[in-house]
């Protein structure tokens, strides 16, 4: 007797212990070899994710009924087709074009690694297309050589189109917030019409142009974060695109991804600095420069810290305001508390210095792991 | 000079143009307005400062501004919820307190903080609803009986 017992019943998980041992004795070789079939068959039909097996020759040889019934084709039609899978169930691409063997990401090679993923359209046997998740492993003989592939599909269309809407639901949202924000310059406009000069009007459209600007950058990342150049850069073009001598702005500093709230409000803050220096400061004489630069520094929480310096050279003589207006006290008063950070605008008499150190807040929002399906750690 | 001349004022409100312009509706209403812009710093203020009456905020972007509630209750000092999203966007424990639909206009928040600061009693944190089906275990008798605040005692 070559096994022993309590190997044997660890390997006998479908039959009771009694009925195993009584069992043992008469087993022989073709039987456990029927046992082992019995509960990979078991394993295999009742798994919900379609597994195919595939020779040499990209041909199946075995699927089980989870991928009969993803495929609409039996096992047995599909080796009675006796040709590569791909040609069975993969063979045109969605606009109706044929979809070539050597083309395929899937057959056109065996996996050199194990668990290789990808995403692909197949063709259902009544001929409609569904979107699927592959992943590709190589079977290997003893000699390590690779005789075949496994390959696990499954239909991701519920993930796709739920992907779809979110993407038609941020469509919707970008679309509504860019139109509130121009019915509210619209109903400024009708409000005030003749109750106030032009100038007030044109620094409200200014600083509404500054928010939407801080927006269309929030877009371009589906609302969660944007790039701090981007960010600067995008606040800086009005003023970018008039000059001629484009030497006058220079802008230093790696890129990081902000935050939406960061976003928004340095936006604002640089929009306010930028119109300040463009009524008195360096950008209201041709000479006068203007430096963006900032830095990263690591803090001990894992979390990153960014220092920003606008700093305006060549201007005339900096008189400090007698008052305090809507950008200082957005800079040096709202900043600060917003982010737990640190803000100071310097006036000195050769050009505004503007110092901010503001935490970057982690990326994300209340409720954003449940939206994304992932499990709050 | 009328109710709210004086009066101190905690205000928690995570973006900083719209704190700017809820802190001149109350400064103009005649209170001393403290600003909190961040959960921490709220918190710290609830249970460290002197207020009269607090608007808070709900959502501060990356938290709920409801343990400053929670203090608040404690202290029994009288507050308002200032939301977007109505009464139905509040956790069911703190419907009963006055909501502040935003965005903030003057004449609804000195309405409200009218009656907030007019000598009725602030509103009192509902109990943790219990299940009413199926549950076999002993109920816990609630404490707090319930009370609307916009019902007049």
């Amino acid at each position: 007797m070559p096994h022993s017992r309590p190997a044997l019943e660890s390997r006998q998980p479908l039959q009771s212990s009694a009925e195993a041992a009584a069992s043992l004795a008469t087993l022989r070789r073709g039987d456990q070899l029927f046992e082992t079939e019995r509960r990979l068959n078991a394993v295999l039909d009742n798994a919900s994710v379609s597994i195919f097996l595939m020779d040499d020759r990209q041909h199946c040889i075995y699927m089980n009924r989870a991928a009969e019934q993803l495929t609409g084709f039996t096992l047995a039609q599909v080796l009675a087709r006796d040709c590569p899978l791909h040609d069975i169930v993969h063979h045109t691409y969605p606009d109706g074009r044929p979809f070539p063997l050597e083309e395929c990401a899937i057959d056109r090679a065996f996996p050199q690694n194990n668990h290789e993923r990808g995403e692909e359209m197949f063709v259902h046997a009544d001929g409609h297309f569904y979107p699927v998740g592959f992943t590709a492993s190589p079977i290997r003989d003893d000699a390590a050589k690779i005789i075949g592939t496994i390959i696990e599909v499954r239909d991701i269309s519920e993930e796709k189109a739920a992907a779809e809407r979110q993407r038609l639901l941020l469509n919707e949202l970008n679309h509504r917030v860019k139109n509130t924000l121009a019915t509210v310059q619209s109903i400024a406009a009708q409000t005030f019409r003749g109750h106030t000069d032009d100038g007030a009007r044109s620094v409200f459209d200014a600083r509404m142009a500054a928010l939407s600007t801080a927006h269309n950058v929030l877009v371009a990342d589906n609302w969660e974060s944007a790039s701090l150049r981007g960010v600067t850069e995008r606040v800086l073009a009005p003023h970018l695109l008039a000059e001629v001598d484009t030497d006058r702005f220079r802008i230093e500093g790696p890129d990081a991804r902000l935050h939406p709230k960061v976003a928004v409000t340095l936006s604002m803050a640089l929009h306010e600095l930028m119109t300040n220096a463009a009524k008195y400061g360096a950008l209201s004489v041709s000479e006068g420069r203007v430096r963006v630069a900032w830095t990263l520094a690591d803090l001990s929480d894992g979390g990153q810290r960014l220092d920003l310096t606008w700093e305006e050279s060549g201007g005339p003589e900096v008189v400090p305001p007698s008052r305090k207006g809507f950008g200082s006290r957005l800079i040096e008063r709202q900043l600060p508390l917003e982010f737990d950070g640190t803000a100071a605008i310097d006036y000195r008499p050769a050009g505004v210095v503007c110092r901010l150190q503001i935490p970057l807040i982690a990326l994300g929002w209340m409720g954003q792991d449940v939206i994304a399906g992932q499990v709050p750690r | 000079m009328t109710k709210l001349s004086g009066r101190r004022v905690l205000l928690v409100e995570d973006e900083s143009l719209v704190a700017m312009l809820a802190e001149d509706m109350l400064t103009d209403l005649g209170c001393e307005v403290v600003v909190a812009m961040r959960l921490d710093k709220a918190l710290d203020l609830a249970r460290a400062g002197t207020f009269d009456a607090a608007v808070l905020d709900v959502n501060l972007g990356d938290a709920r501004s409801y343990p400053v509630a929670d203090v608040m209750f404690e202290r029994e000092i009288p507050f308002l919820f200032a939301t977007g999203y109505g009464v139905k966007g509040l956790e069911p424990t703190y419907r009963d307190v006055p909501v502040l639909q935003k965005p903030y206009q003057q004449r609804p928040m000195e309405h409200m903080l009218h009656r907030l600061l007019g000598g009725e009693t602030p509103p009192l944190k509902r109990s943790a609803p219990t299940p009413s089906l199926g549950c076999t275990c002993t109920p816990t008798p609630s404490a707090a009986p319930t009370f609307r605040a916009d019902t007049p005692p």
